[in-house]
C-alpha cells in the first residue's frame, strides 16, 4: 500500500467525485429530509396558534406576549402586511393594538382592539389567542388572579416526541447514504467503465483504490452526521463522545460500502439493494420510532451500535458510562469489516484483465 | 402521420418502460408509499378542546359557558377524571376544590388542580392555565377593560375544516405526475444516445410520429397513475371533471419537462441529477396547501403552483369552473410553452 498513490487517487476522487450526482445527493437528500421533518412536527402537526401584532404606540402589550409560551407571535408593521399574512394562514388572528391603549386600560376606560382571523383557523386556536390576550390585557393592569393553579402530569411512563424520536433515523440516513453509495457506487462504475482494470497494471494495489474511495465515503458521512446534528441542535452535553461515535459510525459506513462495491457490478444493482436491503441498516432507528418495541431486537442489527450511543449523547444527556459496551461492539464491528474487506478484496483476485 | 407506426411506437415505449427494473421499483414503491402516508395522516380535525371538569360545587361559567372551541363535560369522580385524561379522552381535567366558593368570597385563592398526560405539550399546558385563570376571572365577575371588534378573512371554515390527510391530495398529485419525469427522461435519454432514434427515421416513420408516441406514452403514463391514486384517496369526488383536466395539464407538463431533460442527459445517473432539482422545485407550491402561509407570492412563478392550487381548491373546497379557470389558463400556458420548448429542443438533438 502506497500513501502517496493513494494520496493522488484520493484528490482524482475529490476532484472528479465532486461532479458525481450520489455526491449531490448525498448531501442534499438528508438536509431536505430533516427539515421536511421539522416542518412537519414542527410546524404542520403542532397546533400552536399565532397570533400576528401591529403595534400602533408603543404597547408593553408585545413584549408581554413574546415571554408566552401558549401562543407564537409575529410582529408587522403595516395593516396590509398583516391582513395578507392572515389571509394566507401565516397567522391565525391578527390584532392591531391601538396607540395608547396600555393607559386606557390602566385607567379603565374602554378600548378597543381590532382583530382579523384567518377563516381557516381551528376554533380552539381562536380560543387560546383569545383568552391569552384577555389574560395578557389583565396581569397588564395588574389584575390578580383569584385562583392557584397547580399542574399535575400524570403517569410514570416518559413520553418522546416524535422529532426526538426522528432524529436517529435522520442521522443513520446521513451517515450511510453518503458513506455507503458513495464508494459502492464509484467502484461500480470504475468496473463498468473498465478503469479499475486500467488501474491495476499501474504500480497502484487494489486496497490503495479502495481505501481512497473508502476516505471519500468515511469523509462525506462524517460531515452529514454532524451537519445534521447542528442543524437539530442535538450535539448534546458530550460534543467529543458524539464526535467519535460519529466517525466510528462513518468508518462502518464506508466499510460497507466498499463491500457492496466489490459485489455490485452495476448501479442499478447497488439501487435494488439499497432499497431493499436498507432496512436492516435503519431497522434501529424504525424500533427506535416505537417505543413499545422491545429493545434487545434493534441490537441484532450492526447500526444499533451507532444509534444507542448518539441517542444517549445527544437525547438522554448520557455519558461514557451509558455508550462504553455499545462503542465497543461499534469498534469490534468496524475491525471485523476490515478483515472481511480485505479477505474479498483477495478473494476477488482483480487483474487487469479483469476480476476472477 | 401514421397511427399504425405511433401505436408500436407507444407500445414499444411502454414495455421499454416497464422493463427498467429501477424506474419499475420507484413507481411502485412510491404508489404504495403515497398511499400509506395518506392512509396513517389524520383524518379528521380535532377543533375543539376538550376538557374533563370535576367539580363537587356548582360553577355556572365552567359548565354553562358558550365559547367557540370550548368543550367542556362535567366527570362525577377525581379519580374518573384522571382516568379520562390518561385514556386522552381529555386535553386536560380541572379539579375544583369542594372550599372554592368560600375562598373566594373570602378573598383567598382556592387551588385548582390541572391534570395532564406524560405527552402533553409544554405550550398546551400553559394554554390550558390561561384557560382556566380566565373562566376564574369570569366566574369572580371581573369584566374586561377593553372589547375586540372581529372580521373574518376569506370563507369561515369553523367545523367544516380540511383534515390534515385530504391537505396531501395536491403533494401526491403532483408527486405521482412529476415522478413520471424520471422514467420518461431516460426513456427518450437511452434512445438519443444509443442513437435508435436515427435509426427510426430511415424508415416510414417521422419525427412528428416520434415526439407524437412519446407525448402519449408520457402523458398516458403520468395521468394514469395520478387518476388512479387521486380515485383511492376520494380526490376525485368532488368537481371530478377539473380534477381530471388538471392532471392530464400537469401530466402533459411533466412530458415536456422530460423531453428538455432527455436533450440534456447522456445516462440514468445524468436523468437523476437533472430531474431531481427540477423535481423539487415543481413540488415546492405543494407546500403552500400543506404549511398555510409558509411560501410567499413568489411560488406562482412555479408552474405546478396551478396544478397544485387547482387541485386543491376543486377537491377541497369544491370550487367550480369559474373559480379555476384563471388557474387552468395559466397551467395551459405553460404547459404549451415547455413541451413546445422540449419539443423544439429534441428534434433538433434527433436532427
Amino acid at each position: 500500500m502506497s500513501i502517496r498513490r493513494m494520496g493522488v487517487l484520493l484528490s482524482k476522487e475529490f476532484l472528479y467525485g465532486s461532479r458525481n450526482y450520489i455526491l449531490v445527493f448525498s448531501i442534499v437528500g438528508p438536509i431536505i429530509i430533516s427539515i421536511i421533518i421539522s416542518l412537519i412536527f414542527g410546524t404542520w402537526l403542532a397546533e400552536k396558534p399565532r397570533l400576528g401584532i401591529l403595534d400602533e404606540g408603543r404597547s408593553q402589550l408585545v413584549s408581554m406576549f413574546d415571554d408566552l409560551n401558549s401562543i407564537d407571535n409575529l410582529e408587522y408593521n403595516t395593516i396590509s402586511d398583516m391582513k395578507r399574512a392572515v389571509e394566507i394562514g401565516a397567522v391565525d388572528i391578527g390584532i392591531v393594538i391601538p396607540s395608547g391603549f396600555d393607559n386606557s386600560v390602566m385607567r379603565g376606560e374602554r378600548t378597543e382592539i381590532k382583530a382579523f382571523i384567518w377563516g381557516e383557523s381551528m376554533a380552539k386556536s381562536r380560543t387560546i389567542i383569545g383568552v391569552t390576550i384577555a389574560n395578557t390585557v389583565r396581569e397588564l393592569t395588574g389584575q390578580k388572579s383569584p385562583i392557584e393553579i397547580e399542574t399535575i402530569t400524570l403517569g410514570d411512563k416518559a413520553s418522546i416526541p416524535w422529532n426526538d424520536r426522528l432524529l436517529p433515523f435522520i442521522v443513520l440516513m446521513a451517515v450511510f447514504l453518503g458513506g455507503l453509495m458513495l464508494p459502492s457506487t464509484s467502484v461500480a462504475t470504475e468496473k463498468e467503465k473498465r478503469t479499475i482494470q486500467a488501474l491495476i497494471v499501474t504500480p497502484t494495489s487494489i486496497e490503495d483504490i479502495f481505501l481512497a474511495k473508502g476516505i471519500l465515503g468515511f469523509i462525506l458521512s462524517f460531515f452529514m452526521g454532524i451537519l445534521i446534528l447542528v442543524l437539530n441542535k442535538a450535539f448534546g452535553t458530550e460534543p467529543i463522545l458524539l464526535i467519535i461515535v460519529l466517525a466510528l459510525g462513518a468508518v462502518m459506513a464506508a466499510e460497507l460500502g466498499m463491500l457492496l462495491g466489490v459485489y455490485a457490478k452495476d448501479f442499478t444493482t447497488i439501487f435494488a439493494i439499497w432499497k431493499s436491503a436498507g432496512i436492516i441498516l435503519f431497522a434501529p432507528a424504525i424500533i427506535y420510532l416505537f417505543p413499545q418495541i422491545p429493545e434487545w431486537i434493534g441490537k441484532i442489527f450492526p447500526t444499533y451500535y451507532v444509534t444507542q450511543p448518539i441517542v444517549e449523547l445527544s437525547q438522554k444527556g448520557g455519558g461514557w458510562a451509558d455508550i462504553a459496551t455499545n462503542t465497543f461492539i461499534l469498534i469490534a464491528i468496524d475491525v471485523a469489516l476490515i478483515f472481511i474487506l480485505l479477505f474479498t478484496l483477495r478473494k476477488k483476485q482483480y487483474t487487469a484483465t479483469g476480476q476472477q | 402521420m401514421n397511427i399504425h407506426i405511433i401505436s408500436i411506437l407507444v407500445s414499444k415505449d411502454l414495455s421499454l418502460f416497464f422493463r427498467k427494473r429501477a424506474i419499475i421499483i420507484l413507481t411502485f414503491v412510491g404508489l404504495i408509499f403515497y398511499l400509506v402516508i395518506y392512509f396513517v395522516m389524520p383524518s379528521s380535525v380535532d377543533e375543539n378542546l376538550k376538557i374533563g371538569l370535576y367539580s363537587p360545587v356548582s360553577l355556572p361559567v365552567f359548565t354553562q359557558i358558550d365559547e367557540e372551541g370550548l368543550e367542556i363535560s362535567p366527570v362525577e369522580s377525581e379519580e374518573m377524571l384522571k382516568e379520562a385524561v390518561l385514556d386522552g379522552s381529555y386535553v386536560v381535567g380541572i379539579s375544583i376544590p369542594v372550599d372554592v366558593a368560600e375562598k373566594l368570597s373570602s378573598n383567598q385563592k382556592p387551588r385548582v388542580n390541572l391534570y395532564f398526560t406524560p405527552d402533553a405539550p409544554q405550550e398546551i399546558k400553559d394554554a390550558m392555565e390561561v384557560v382556566v385563570r380566565e373562566l376564574a376571572y369570569m366566574q369572580t365577575g371581573q369584566p374586561l377593560a377593553f372589547d375586540v371588534s372581529e372580521e373574518i378573512l376569506g370563507q369561515d371554515m369553523t367545523g367544516t375544516l380540511i383534515p390534515p390527510r385530504d391537505r396531501l391530495r395536491p403533494l401526491l398529485a403532483i408527486f405521482i405526475i412529476m415522478m413520471e419525469i424520471l422514467g420518461l427522461s431516460n426513456l427518450i435519454s437511452e434512445e438519443i444516445e444509443r442513437r435508435t432514434a436515427q435509426a427510426l427515421l430511415v424508415t416510414p416513420t417521422t419525427v412528428t410520429d416520434i415526439f407524437i408516441a412519446k407525448s402519449i406514452s408520457g402523458i398516458g403514463l403520468a395521468f394514469v397513475q395520478a387518476v388512479l391514486i387521486m380515485a383511492i384517496i376520494g380526490g376525485m369526488n368532488r368537481q371530478p371533471l377539473i380534477i381530471l383536466v388538471s392532471l392530464l395539464l400537469g401530466a402533459a407538463l411533466a412530458t415536456g419537462v422530460s423531453f428538455l431533460i432527455s436533450a440534456r442527459a447522456r445516462d440514468f445517473m445524468s436523468v437523476l441529477a437533472w430531474s431531481f432539482p427540477i423535481l423539487i422545485i415543481l413540488i415546492i407550491p405543494s407546500f403552500t396547501v400543506m404549511f398555510p402561509g409558509a411560501i410567499t407570492g413568489w411560488v406562482k412563478i412555479i408552474p405546478s403552483y396551478y396544478l397544485v392550487d387547482t387541485v386543491h381548491r376543486a377537491a377541497n373546497f369544491g370550487s367550480g369552473w369559474g373559480d379555476v379557470w384563471v388557474n387552468l389558463l395559466i397551467l395551459f400556458g405553460f404547459t404549451a410553452a415547455i413541451f413546445w420548448a422540449g419539443i423544439y429542443i429534441l428534434r433538433r438533438k434527433f436532427q
